[in-house]
């Protein structure tokens, strides 16, 4: 049985290949399985890889979150690698010599590290918070489409298990007891805090695009596209221009679809 | 209490020799005054039956159990029907021990040639528990038992078993078990289960949760019956983060909701080392009325067993089995195909090592039959004789087996016995097998992988082997 250790080396040893043909992006079937927050990790990836100039296709499956090694969406699958998230892609990617930072300086570096952290920290905790805390959002929207690739009673039994999963995370998070006007704070803290760094340049940092960009517009394009019964927070989001022109750009650019009104 | 010694004359009848040693009765011959007399021909008439030490269990069911014995009409008769209805007795799991007495009826009612039988019945405590060990298909594991037998006077037992196996699986267990009354010995068994298993062979583990319900029964006095209904969730995952992407596409949890028939007819005469007589099982599973695994899925065992010289036994037994889709809309994972080779299978394979693999793990196909041929004798000069040396065979044995992935339907009885045959696996190899109590078997086999496939993991060598059932 290979040790971690083994894992570990196997890994560093296919980093040092070229960036294979084949590789697939794998996560939940868009039209009607996946979740706010998933889909936004799964945008924020297909940005990222973008980004850095490199093909890949997205592979829908159902069970995707349980084929990531890490239990997480999306992974993506090179050759005979499998890496899941962002920040996991991201080094398997610098691991081949392709990196979006390589103009920034240490303290600009731990700079995006620290957006990041804010991101996933706020925003997400958000979006999980609205999906599976508020009654009315998971009544209509997350408990149907997390529950329908199972067959009944399945459904059921797996809703009330991400749930109390999502409920664990958010108790240690300190999220759990807060009420949806200090959940709406949070992001409108984040949001704005997130603003004043952008100062209305194009992209976070001035060499180009990062990852820290793919991350926000994976999230922020996410909250202003996706139908829910309470759109509060895409009412937040709104409010910060500099923000929505990001996303707007990064849209035209990488995913080269007609801007969408947001 | 008066006994009465009995004897017969010699060869007389081979029926009393026989009772006399399962129920234990000694004949006591060294007793001058014994006066011979022909059993058969003593008129006795059974005037009372006693049942003594009853407690929860309720009179009906015991009543069942000895009724026939008030038919007896001659001496022998009385002795065979009360060792038959001990037996039942004994069935009813509800007795610890059970004594038999047979006495001359005495008082006003006895008739003349009465007899007066007493069944003295211990039951068993309400909660009884303990710690074992088990050995299971190449898996030992540590027991916990607790046993709440005969709660509501019919047999009726609650047990729970939790056990921690040598392979890191943990198993849970609750069972309800009812028995019913009547000549077809139907019982039913309904359980809440939790079982851990990995499959180091194929890249995966499992956790399975639910509820089975378990139907059996006797059609006729050796055909049995099995209806089952398992309703379970399984969570399959990959073991290890360098499994093949073939197993990690399978991940995920899903509904397995299976009605099951199972046939048996087992006339051998011993579990572990049968000198006569065969098996034949026939498993039916039909999965995919309600949850998302779906297939039909058929498997027969036979087994023959013919003695040639008085201890030398030849073995022949032959696997098959075939696995079709339901609908399209239905899955079948990895959990549910079939696969052979391994030292309980075709010997000289690693497990599971027959067919195709994808970076070490077996996938498993949809059909497959595998043959043997052993040849058990005693141990050379044969030491221990009638003791200890009598749990140990030595073994000789030719495996052949076969694995495919085919459709039925699309292809025609010649291509069929084509595809049978074609890339057929063969091993041999000779070893020393150990009886484990009445339960379970190990064999330690040198064996030489014959003809094997490209994709195959064979095992050449010292072979380890501990199950139950063998191929």
């Amino acid at each position: 049985m290979p040790s971690p250790l083994i894992d570990r080396i196997s890994i560093e040893l296919g980093a040092q290949e070229p960036w294979p043909k084949d590789v697939k992006l794998f996560q939940p079937y868009e039209v009607e399985q996946i979740l706010l927050p998933d889909n936004a990790n799964c945008l924020a990836v297909q940005a990222f890889l973008k980004m850095c100039n490199l093909e890949f296709q997205v592979e829908p499956r159902s069970n995707a979150e349980f084929m990531s090694p890490t239990g997480k969406v999306p992974f993506i699958k090179a050759g005979r690698f499998v890496m899941a998230e962002l920040e996991g892609i991201v080094q398997f990617v610098n691991g081949k010599g392709i990196s979006l930072t390589d103009g920034l300086d240490n303290e600009q570096k731990s700079d995006l590290r620290a957006y990041m952290t804010l991101v996933r920290n706020v925003i997400e905790i958000a979006e999980l918070y609205i999906c599976w805390i508020d009654r009315e959002t998971y009544n209509e929207v997350t408990s149907v489409r997390n529950g329908s690739v199972y067959p009944w009673p399945l459904n059921h039994i797996q809703n009330r298990e991400k749930k109390n999963q999502v409920i664990k995370k958010l108790k240690v998070l300190d999220w759990y007891n807060k009420t949806l006007e200090e959940v709406h704070q949070e992001v409108e803290s984040c949001c704005e805090a997130l603003s004043v760094r952008l100062d209305n340049k194009q992209y976070f940092f001035n060499g180009g695009p990062t990852e820290l960009d793919a991350l926000v517009f994976g999230h922020l394009f996410t909250i202003l596209t996706t139908p829910l019964p309470r759109n509060d927070l895409a009412e937040i989001v709104r409010r910060y221009p500099s923000l929505i022109n990001l996303v707007k750009k990064i849209e035209v650019e990488y995913f080269k679809k007609d801007s969408r009104r947001l | 209490m008066g006994i009465v010694h009995a004897k017969v004359q010699d060869g007389s009848s081979k029926n009393v020799g026989e009772f006399a040693r399962q129920t234990g009765l000694k004949e006591h011959q060294d007793e001058p005054d014994v006066k011979e007399i022909d059993m058969e021909k003593v008129p006795v008439r059974v005037d009372k039956i006693n049942v003594e030490g009853l407690g929860r269990t309720k009179n009906d069911i015991v009543e069942d159990c000895i009724r026939e014995l008030f038919k007896a009409k001659d001496f022998q008769d009385v002795l065979l029907k009360a060792h038959r209805a001990r037996v039942k007795l004994d069935e009813l799991g509800c007795f610890k021990n059970i004594g038999v007495y047979i006495d001359t009826s005495k008082g006003k009612t006895a008739t003349e040639d009465g007899l007066e039988v007493t069944f003295d019945v211990k039951e068993h405590s309400r909660v009884t528990g303990g710690i074992s060990t088990q050995v299971g298909n190449n898996e030992g594991s540590v027991l916990v038992g607790m046993r709440a037998p005969n709660i509501f006077g019919r047999g009726e037992r609650v047990q729970m078993e939790y056990s921690h196996g040598s392979k890191k699986t943990s198993n849970f267990n609750l069972a309800f078990i009812k028995p019913f009354r009547g000549k077809h010995r139907a019982s039913m068994r309904t359980s809440i289960l939790q079982a851990h298993s990995q499959w180091p062979s194929s890249g995966y583990k499992m956790v399975e949760q639910g509820i089975a319900i378990d139907f059996g029964f006797y059609s006729t006095s050796l055909l049995k019956h099995s209806l089952q209904w398992e309703g379970i969730i399984r969570d399959l995952s990959t073991l290890t983060r360098t499994a093949s992407f073939d197993i990690r596409e399978q991940a995920g949890v899903n509904l397995k909701s299976a009605f099951r028939h199972i046939l048996s007819l087992d006339l051998r005469d011993d579990l572990i080392f049968p000198s006569s007589g065969s098996l034949v099982q026939v498993t039916s599973e039909l999965a995919g009325i309600g949850g998302d695994v779906g297939f039909v899925k058929n498997e027969i065992v036979f087994q023959d067993n013919t003695s040639l010289f008085e201890d030398i036994v030849l073995q022949t037994s032959l696997m098959a089995g075939y696995l079709t889709t339901l609908s399209k809309d239905k899955k079948i994972t990895v959990a549910d195909r079939c696969y052979i080779g391994g030292p309980l299978s075709v010997r000289g394979f690693e497990a599971r090592g027959v067919g195709p693999h994808s970076d070490g793990d077996a996938l498993g196909s949809n059909a497959y039959w595998a043959a043997g041929l052993h040849l058990f004798t005693p141990l050379p000069f044969r030491p221990g004789r009638g003791g200890f040396g009598d749990l140990f065979r030595t073994h000789f044995f030719i495996n052949a087996g076969n694995v495919g992935d085919f459709s039925l339907e699309k292809i025609s009885r010649g291509q069929l016995l084509d595809i049978l045959k074609n890339n057929m696996r063969l091993s041999y190899g000779l070893g020393v097998a150990l009886r484990l109590g009445n339960m379970a078997r190990i064999e330690v086999n040198y064996c030489f992988p014959y003809k094997f496939d490209k994709g195959d993991q064979t095992h050449p060598g010292v072979q380890f082997g501990i199950g139950v059932q063998f191929l």
